[in-house]
Formats: C-alpha cells, sequence, structure tokens
C-alpha cells in the first residue's frame, strides 16, 4: 500500500465492484443507458400509482354526493396524483430519456459525471420511496416541536389513504402548515419533494456539461438534434428554479418541525411568500415538463414526414425563448391572491408574450408535415397526437392570461381541463411517442404497430372523453379540489363522461404494457436504422452497445445521418445514395466489432450508498424529538459523509498507464479493469 | 493533460496580498460609514454606498481570486445568468410585496 | 505519448476546453445565486414589517464582533488562493500551510456564529420561534454557515490527502481549484450578507 501511495487511492472502503452482468451490475452501474432504464421503469410504476389514484378520485365524482372516498382520502389522492405525476413520472421519465438518449445524440460514451448520473439516479428511487413510505409510518401526531398542535384534527380522517399528504401538490401556505395539516403528511411530502428535486439538481448540472463540452466532433451547437436542445433548456430551468423550491420547501419543513414562523399568519408570517417562491419554481417547472416531449415530437415527425425539420433554428430558438419567459410569468398563478393591478397587468401581458414562441413550435410542426410523404406509425400518431391536443390545451392557457377572465376560471375545472390537455395531451404524448420510437434502441425489436395503434386510439378517446367535458363543467360553475357536489348543481352527466373516459384512458395503458412485455421478447427485429431516421443514435446498432459508438462519430451538417443516405436531385427531392445500404453495413460492422479498446467509466458502489442516507435523515428530521430520530439523522450523516469520502477517493476510470493493451480482449472491447 | 492552475497571466502572491490590502480597506470603509451614519443620519445615502462596496469587494474577489476575468467567457455567462436572474427576479418579488418601490 | 493514447483511448474531448469538473462547478454555483438570493429576500421582507413580537435581529447585532468574523472570512479567501498559488509551484509545502490556515479561518468564522447564535438567543433573547424576521435571520445565516462548514471539511480532506501521500498531484490539484472556487463563492456569499443583513439592517418606524 505505502509503496505504491502517490498513484493509489489512500483510502478505499469497498473495492471496486466487479459485476458486469446481473443485479450487482445494475446497482453499481455508471453506464447512462442502465441508468436511463431504470429511471424509466420506475417512473412507469409511480406512472401507474398515480393513475391508480386518478381512477379512485373519478370514481368519487362519477355521481353527485358519492361516498365512495371521505373528503380527507380525496384530499390526500387528488394531492399525491398530482405529486407523483409531476415529480415521480413527468420528471423522471424525461430524465430516462435525456440519460438514454442525449449522449447518443451528440455522439458520446456517457455523460460528463457517470456516477453522479448514478446518484441523481438512486436518489430519485429513494426520494420516491421515502415520499410512499408515509402509508406505513403516517402518523396522526403533531409535527414534532410545534408548540399548540394537537394531533390530527379528526382521527376518523386517518385511514391508510386519508393519512396520506393532502395539502395539494402545490402545498398552499398556511394550510399545508403545522395548524392546519397536523401530523406527518406533508412533513413527508416536503422533504420527499427537497430530495427529488436535489436529485434534479444534479442530474441538471451534468446535463449542461455533458452538452457542451461532449459533443462528437463537428457538432456544433446549432448541429445537435432538437430533443438535445430542449434537455439544454429543462437543465437550465432546473438549474435556476430549484433552488428556490429548495429554500420554501425548507421553510416548511422549518415551520412544521422547529417552530419558526415563515408562513405562520397569527405570527405575521405571510403565506403569499409561499405562493411567490412556490410559482417562481412551478412556471418553470411547467416548462420543464412539457419541453422534452416538444423535443421528442421534433425528433419523431420529420422522420416520419421524410422532411427535415421546418425552421429548426426558429424551433430552437423558440425553445429558448420558452425558457426565458417562462421565468416571468409566475404570478398568473397567483391572480386572485390580491396582487397589485400592476403586477396582474405586467403578468397578463408577459402570459401572452409566452404564447408567441409557443406558437412558432406548432407551425413549424405543421410546416415539417406539410406536403411530407407521411407514415402513419404509432410514434407518429402519438407526435400528431400531441400537436392537436396542446393547441387546445396552449389556447385555453392564453385565456388565462385575460385577468378577469382568470378570476372566473381560477380554481374550477375549466383550469384541471387546461393543465390535462398540455400536460397528458403534451406531455404523456409525447412521452408516449418517444417509447414507440426509441424502443429498437433499448431491445432490439420493434414494438407491435397493430396494438400500437389500438395503444393510441384507445388513450386518445379516453382522454378527450375525460379531459374535454372538464371545460364545460369548469366554466358552469364546478369547483376543483372538492369532494363532492350536489345533485342540483347538474354536473352528474359530464361527471360520469369523464369517469367513463379515465377507464379507457386505463386500458390503453394496459394495452401498451401488454404491448411492451410480448415485444421485448417476440417483437420483429429492428436492425440497425428501422425508421430511416435523422439522427446519429441510429448509426450504432439495435440495442445500443455499451460503449454506444464502435467510433466516436463526426458530424459534419444538422442531420448528418440522414444525408449520408440521401442526396437531393435537381428539384430538390431526396434520393437514396446507391451505397446508402454499404454505409449501414459498415455502420453494423464499426459498431458490433470496435477497432480499438474502449474505456468506459467503472461502476461504483458509492452512489447508491450516498443516496441511501438522504431518506434516513429524512426520517430523522420528521421524528427528531424521538430518540429513534436523533439516531436515524447520525447514521444518514455517517452514511452520506463516508460515502462521498470513499467516493472522492476512487477514479472514475483505473489509471492507464496500470492498462496493458496487449490484454485487452479479441474483440477490441475491454472493460474496465478491475483494482488488484 | 490538464492545464496547470495559475499559469498563465495569473497575479502573482504579491499581488494577492495587494488586493487583500484593499479588501480590507474597503471593509473598513463600510463598518466606518455603518457608524457615521448611526452618528448622523446620512439621509438615505448610506444604502447606495455600501452597496456599491460591496458590489466591489464582490467583482473583485470573483474577478481575480476566482480568476473570472482569465477564464473561458462561458463561465463568466453562467456565473452572470444566475446572478442577474436571481437580481431580477427577486427584486420583482420584493416590489410585489412593496419592500422596495420604483420612484418617490 | 501519454495524451495521445489518451485520446485513442476515450476519442472524447471537452468541445469547451474546460475540464468537466471546472465547468460543473461554474454551473453549479451560479444556481447558488437563486438559492441564496430567496433566503435574504425572506430576510428583507419580513425585517421591516411591524408589530412582531420582539426583539427584531437589527436590534441586537453586534456590529464589531461580527465585523471581525467577517474579517476573518475575507481573509480566508486569500489564504485559499496562496494555496493555489503554491500548488502551482509545486510548493507542496506551503500548499499544505495555507490549505490549513484557511480551514483556521473558515473555523474562526464558524466559531463567531455559534457564539453569536448563542449571544443572541440567551441574552438577546431571540431565538427561531420569535418572529418571521428572526426565523429568516437564522435559516440565512444558519445555511451560510452550512456551506462554511461543508468547505472546512473539504479543505482539511485536502490538506489530510497531502499529509498521507506527501503531496498533492496534478488530478488532486484541480480538486483544490475546485474546492477554492466554492470557498470563494461562500465568501462573496457573505460579502453580500453582511452588507445587506447586518449594515443596512432596518427595524421597522415605532420598534426600538
Amino acid at each position: 500500500m505505502t509503496a505504491t501511495a502517490e498513484r493509489r487511492p489512500a483510502t478505499t472502503i469497498f473495492r471496486r465492484p466487479r459485476s458486469t452482468t446481473g443485479f450487482w451490475a445494475w446497482i453499481t452501474t455508471a453506464d447512462h443507458k442502465k441508468i436511463g432504464i431504470m429511471y424509466g421503469y420506475a417512473s412507469f410504476v409511480f406512472f401507474l400509482v398515480g393513475g391508480l389514484e386518478a381512477l379512485l378520485l373519478r370514481i368519487q365524482l362519477s355521481s353527485a354526493d358519492n361516498t365512495f372516498l371521505t373528503a380527507a382520502e380525496y384530499n390526500a389522492a387528488f394531492t399525491m396524483h398530482g405529486t407523483t405525476m409531476v415529480f415521480l413520472f413527468v420528471m423522471p421519465i424525461s430524465a430516462a430519456f435525456i440519460n438514454y438518449l442525449l449522449p447518443l445524440m451528440i455522439g458520446a460514451r456517457d455523460v460528463a459525471f457517470p456516477r453522479m448520473n448514478a446518484l441523481s439516479w438512486w436518489i430519485f428511487l429513494f426520494a420516491g420511496i421515502f415520499l410512499y413510505s408515509v402509508l406505513i409510518f403516517s402518523d396522526p401526531a403533531a409535527p414534532a416541536g410545534v408548540e399548540g398542535v394537537s394531533g390530527n384534527l379528526d382521527p376518523a380522517d386517518n385511514t391508510v389513504l386519508g393519512g396520506m399528504p393532502d395539502g395539494g401538490w402545490f402545498g398552499y401556505q398556511p394550510n399545508a402548515g403545522p395548524f392546519y395539516s397536523p401530523g406527518t403528511a406533508m412533513d413527508y411530502w416536503a422533504l420527499g419533494v427537497q430530495f427529488l428535486g436535489l436529485a434534479s439538481l444534479i442530474s441538471s448540472v451534468n446535463f449542461i456539461v455533458t452538452i457542451f463540452n461532449m459533443r462528437a466532433l463537428g457538432m456544433r451547437l446549432l448541429r445537435m438534434p432538437v430533443f438535445v436542445w430542449m434537455s439544454l433548456v429543462v437543465a437550465l430551468l432546473l438549474l435556476f428554479s430549484l433552488p428556490i423550491i429548495a429554500i420554501a420547501l425548507f421553510m416548511v419543513t422549518f415551520d412544521r418541525q422547529f417552530g419558526s414562523l415563515f408562513f405562520v399568519a397569527e405570527a405575521g408570517g405571510d403565506p403569499i411568500l409561499w405562493q411567490h417562491l412556490f410559482w417562481l419554481f412551478g412556471h418553470p417547472e411547467v416548462y420543464i415538463l412539457i419541453l422534452p416531449a416538444m423535443g421528442i415530437v421534433s425528433e419523431v415527425l420529420p422522420v416520419f414526414s421524410k422532411k427535415p425539420l421546418f425552421g429548426y433554428a426558429a424551433v430552437v430558438f423558440a425553445g429558448a425563448a420558452i425558457a426565458f419567459l417562462g421565468f416571468g410569468v409566475w404570478a398568473h398563478h397567483m391572480f386572485a391572491s390580491g396582487i397589485s393591478p400592476v403586477a396582474q397587468a405586467a403578468f397578463g401581458l408577459s402570459t401572452m408574450t409566452i404564447a408567441v414562441p409557443t406558437g412558432v413550435k406548432i407551425f413549424n410542426w405543421m410546416g415539417t408535415m406539410w406536403g411530407g410523404r407521411l407514415k402513419f406509425t404509432t410514434p407518429m400518431l402519438f407526435a400528431i397526437g400531441f400537436v392537436a391536443m396542446f393547441v387546445i390545451g396552449g389556447l385555453s392557457g392564453v385565456t388565462h392570461a385575460v385577468v378577469p377572465s382568470d378570476w372566473q376560471q381560477t380554481d374550477t375545472y375549466y383550469i384541471v381541463a387546461h393543465f390535462h390537455y398540455v400536460l397528458f395531451g403534451g406531455s404523456v404524448f409525447g412521452i408516449f411517442a418517444g417509447l414507440y420510437y426509441w424502443f429498437p434502441k433499448m431491445t432490439g425489436r420493434l414494438l407491435n404497430e397493430r396494438l400500437g395503434k389500438l395503444n393510441f386510439w384507445t388513450m386518445f378517446t379516453g382522454f378527450n372523453l375525460t379531459f374535454a367535458p372538464m371545460h364545460w363543467l369548469g366554466l358552469q360553475g364546478m369547483v376543483r379540489r372538492t369532494a363532492y357536489y350536489p345533485p342540483e348543481a347538474g354536473f352528474d352527466f359530464w361527471n360520469l363522461v369523464a369517469t367513463v373516459g379515465s377507464f379507457i384512458i386505463a386500458a390503453g395503458v394496459l394495452i401498451f404494457m401488454f404491448n411492451w412485455w410480448r415485444s421485448k421478447k417476440h417483437g420483429d427485429p429492428s436492425g440497425i436504422d428501422p425508421w430511416d431516421a435523422r439522427t446519429v443514435e441510429w448509426t450504432t446498432p439495435n440495442p445500443t452497445p455499451e460503449y454506444n459508438f464502435g467510433v466516436a462519430p463526426t458530424v459534419t451538417s444538422l442531420d448528418d445521418f440522414w444525408y449520408k443516405k440521401y442526396e437531393e436531385d435537381s428539384e430538390g427531392r431526396p434520393v437514396r445514395r446507391p451505397e446508402a445500404e454499404e454505409t449501414l453495413t459498415d455502420m453494423m460492422e464499426t459498431g458490433t466489432n470496435p477497432p480499438h479498446p474502449i474505456h468506459l467509466p467503472a461502476p461504483s458502489y458509492y452512489p447508491i450508498l450516498l443516496a441511501a442516507g438522504i431518506p434516513l435523515v429524512g426520517w430523522g428530521i420528521i421524528y427528531h424529538t424521538s430518540l429513534v430520530g436523533k439516531l436515524l439523522i447520525l447514521i444518514g450523516v455517517l452514511v452520506v459523509a463516508s460515502a462521498s469520502f470513499g467516493w472522492s477517493m476512487e477514479p472514475l476510470e483505473e489509471p492507464h498507464d496500470e492498462h496493458d493493451h496487449s490484454e485487452s480482449s479479441g474483440d477490441g472491447y475491454s472493460l474496465p479493469e478491475v483494482d488488484a | 493533460m490538464a492545464t496547470h492552475p495559475g499559469e498563465h497571466h495569473h497575479p502573482t502572491p504579491l499581488q494577492y496580498v495587494k488586493i487583500a490590502i484593499l479588501l480590507a480597506v474597503l471593509t473598513i470603509i463600510e463598518v466606518a460609514l455603518f457608524y457615521v451614519n448611526e452618528a448622523a443620519d446620512m439621509g438615505g445615502w448610506d444604502a447606495p454606498l455600501l452597496i456599491i462596496l460591496a458590489l466591489f469587494k464582490f467583482v473583485i474577489v470573483v474577478g481575480w481570486y476566482m480568476h473570472l476575468r482569465f477564464e473561458d467567457s462561458t463561465l463568466s455567462k453562467f456565473f452572470t445568468a444566475g446572478f442577474i436572474l436571481a437580481l431580477i427576479l427577486y427584486a420583482i418579488v420584493l416590489l410585489a410585496f412593496g419592500v422596495i418601490a420604483l420612484g418617490s | 505519448m501519454e495524451a495521445a493514447a489518451a485520446m485513442d483511448h476515450h476519442d472524447q474531448h471537452e468541445s469547451t476546453g474546460i475540464d468537466h469538473r471546472k465547468l460543473g462547478m461554474w454551473v453549479f454555483l451560479s444556481s447558488e445565486f437563486l438559492f441564496f438570493g430567496a433566503l435574504i429576500t425572506n430576510y428583507l421582507l419580513y425585517q421591516g414589517q411591524p408589530g412582531f413580537a420582539r426583539p427584531y435581529p437589527a436590534e441586537i447585532y453586534d456590529i464589531p464582533f461580527t465585523s471581525f468574523s467577517s474579517f476573518a472570512l475575507l481573509m480566508s479567501s486569500l489564504t485559499m488562493v496562496l494555496a493555489h498559488n503554491a500548488l502551482a509551484r509545486h510548493d507542496q509545502h506551503a500548499t499544505r500551510t495555507w490549505l490549513l490556515a484557511t480551514a483556521m479561518l473558515g473555523s474562526v468564522f464558524l466559531g463567531g456564529q455559534v457564539f453569536e447564535f448563542t449571544e443572541f438567543v440567551t441574552v438577546g433573547g431571540m431565538k427561531l420561534t420569535t418572529n418571521p424576521a428572526a426565523s429568516a435571520f437564522y435559516l440565512l445565516t444558519g445555511f451560510h454557515g452550512f456551506h462554511v462548514l461543508l468547505g472546512v471539511l473539504m479543505l482539511l480532506t485536502l490538506y489530510g490527502i497531502s499529509r498521507r501521500q506527501g503531496e498533492l498531484s496534478e488530478a488532486s490539484g484541480l480538486n483544490l481549484e475546485l474546492v477554492g472556487l466554492y470557498w470563494h463563492f461562500v465568501d462573496i456569499i457573505w460579502i453580500v450578507i453582511f452588507t445587506v443583513v447586518y449594515l443596512l439592517a432596518g427595524v421597522p418606524a415605532g420598534v426600538g
């Protein structure tokens, strides 16, 4: 040890993990593709959980004065439905796409910080588990450390379901504070969302550095696929908005656990401050939810229209403009909170402005399809569905920019209709387009088209049946976040329709799951380029080899892969180059048998270990008045500290000079060597 | 491979010490201003002066000690973006609460 | 040969010419502005609101004492940059000395903060739960102090590695630069806090 001290890590807690397959390979991996896949599956599980919660809500609302759920259970169900869909489904499944595709699309072997990437994923998973651990550990006792709060208001509310967080995904204060939300549920919410934010913040730094620093030769910024651009914009939005919600959530935790008075109105605290801080984050957040889907659609539409994206630069700059303006519209969520008329006018105006770049994108997508040779595959159907539904959601959104109109609509089902048209009709359809489109990259097989089309039409029908009637219900005055409506209000019929629609959506999701399960084993082999694609990620075999590319690609133009296959005839029409097939065969060959040995980031135990300490601290804070709580904090901090220390002593790769080239295996590909 | 830190046009230790002396002097002026204002009200002029002094110290530490003025412009773009964005967003929040006011 | 072999292995490069970790640190620091900005905004909102239970933070500040601990933190930026400079000159001994000096000055600041908080609670009678302005004060300075604490731990880790291995290698040199960036950032945040929260602090009319 001492003889080689200069070169070797001074201290190691663990030996380097050795497994390259099986359980431990997944636990210790630093491979962006494996991490992306884990993100995908985990977030889909949360999608099912959030979907079940939605079905509970819809059953409750299917008839007037229904008693299926108690009011407390209803509150908990809509809170966790929103929190789950936003933080545990759309954000992480976007992270799944970005993880898997970003390095492939810019021609890199991995992200800039592979172990940090693993850390983000494990923190996300543990934070999700932490949030739902409230189901087991929910405690009706008052938040620890706050005097004057005695137990849950009504013990009858403390059912399994009713014991979940019930202050809304927006956590408005003082309703979600210690006095009006006693019990530990909202503590789980505040800390769980805090940890999820931490995971996203780490990812955002990682993705930004990756995009800035790891592009293939020739991949200038304006040659990057639109999906990469949108990932960059999302990462910037996360980077600058997450610290704000972090502080706001800390304030909630301190109010609830340590008796600070930030939002306690009786002591002079200002609940409006929460709304400002929440929506300062919350509005960029909605662009964080939609922009990855916009990126996916911008990849899918050109491929199945056989045309380049119409106005590539306009789409990119519109994305950047949305990010910039997205920080200046937050107070339109607060028009009914008594902000000054000047502020209302200013934010109304900025909200109308942000519709412009969004509209630009819509026209770009239509221009892409216009005159193209359209192929209505399942990803294309979802992408078109996205554009159409997003237009409806966008238009109803602009109506909120008109302040008097917004006063009429605030807290009615019109708002619920609006944001489900952009988040479900938008984000979720975009995500499904991406799942169908890139499934071959992951598996080397295609999802079944017949089931796929059935999947699309079921979801499309169910979606519109569920959410279109909510526009009308809202304008008739049906308020949101309320478990009951009286029979004489006349809301029964459209609510029943919406409930039926929600079950049709559920059927669509089941079809999708069946398709996935079946096609993973029995789907048609995809070959290297199943869709006649345009971007670099399709120049390497499917499923993607662990090293991504046999030889790091070089790029000479936007849609580089397309121009390797096609040239233009005298009238500007694309004609397949005679050597196209040969090009593909060569790509298959170099992708399967790399000519040079390749170093990859080595797996590591430390990311999962570090992440495991964080929920321990979380539980400890919630129960910090007891000995167990104090011990948990101590253990959690020790775990995080020792993992950080071990991590900082562990090199990313094994040192080159210990690597004997002659020993690399015959196929030219060697995994990083294990520390002897 | 990695460039050695501090090799191109970075200040010498002596210059670092001189910068520190400047920072110290600025801090003394700040505290002195505080007491002058306590003794005899400066009619609101203490605030802009103190903020300018703080910004001056801020820029000196960022520019020289953090080497930002010797670095690639990508870094300063990010740094400035974060700083300006924070300044604007929180100024609007404080405006909305009437903590700071335009005019009058 | 080293460089060529490495290129061949990785066929990766930094498109911007900036090391990943350095770029990552600057990107992270740019987001910290929003973090501390929110904390300072809380404080500014609450410090001037009349009608709270007293005392307000500004009523019990000890400006000479805080000036002293602020000065210690400011000078730790000098020792930090001298450590960095010494490493660039391959003067391992001086590097260690300056690292330790920086950690010491940081600890002086932290000790000062512990003393300040204790005084405020016991003598001044201002607790986290006294009023929203006090809550905001403790959250802001507490989070800053937490950042300083992390910095001191990182500095001591570097010092420990250097002692144990006899030197800081080239890879650790970048670590030292990154810790330095973080350290200076914590310092500039304190420059702002010292002016805005301490020197410019006001109490609402009718108080004090």
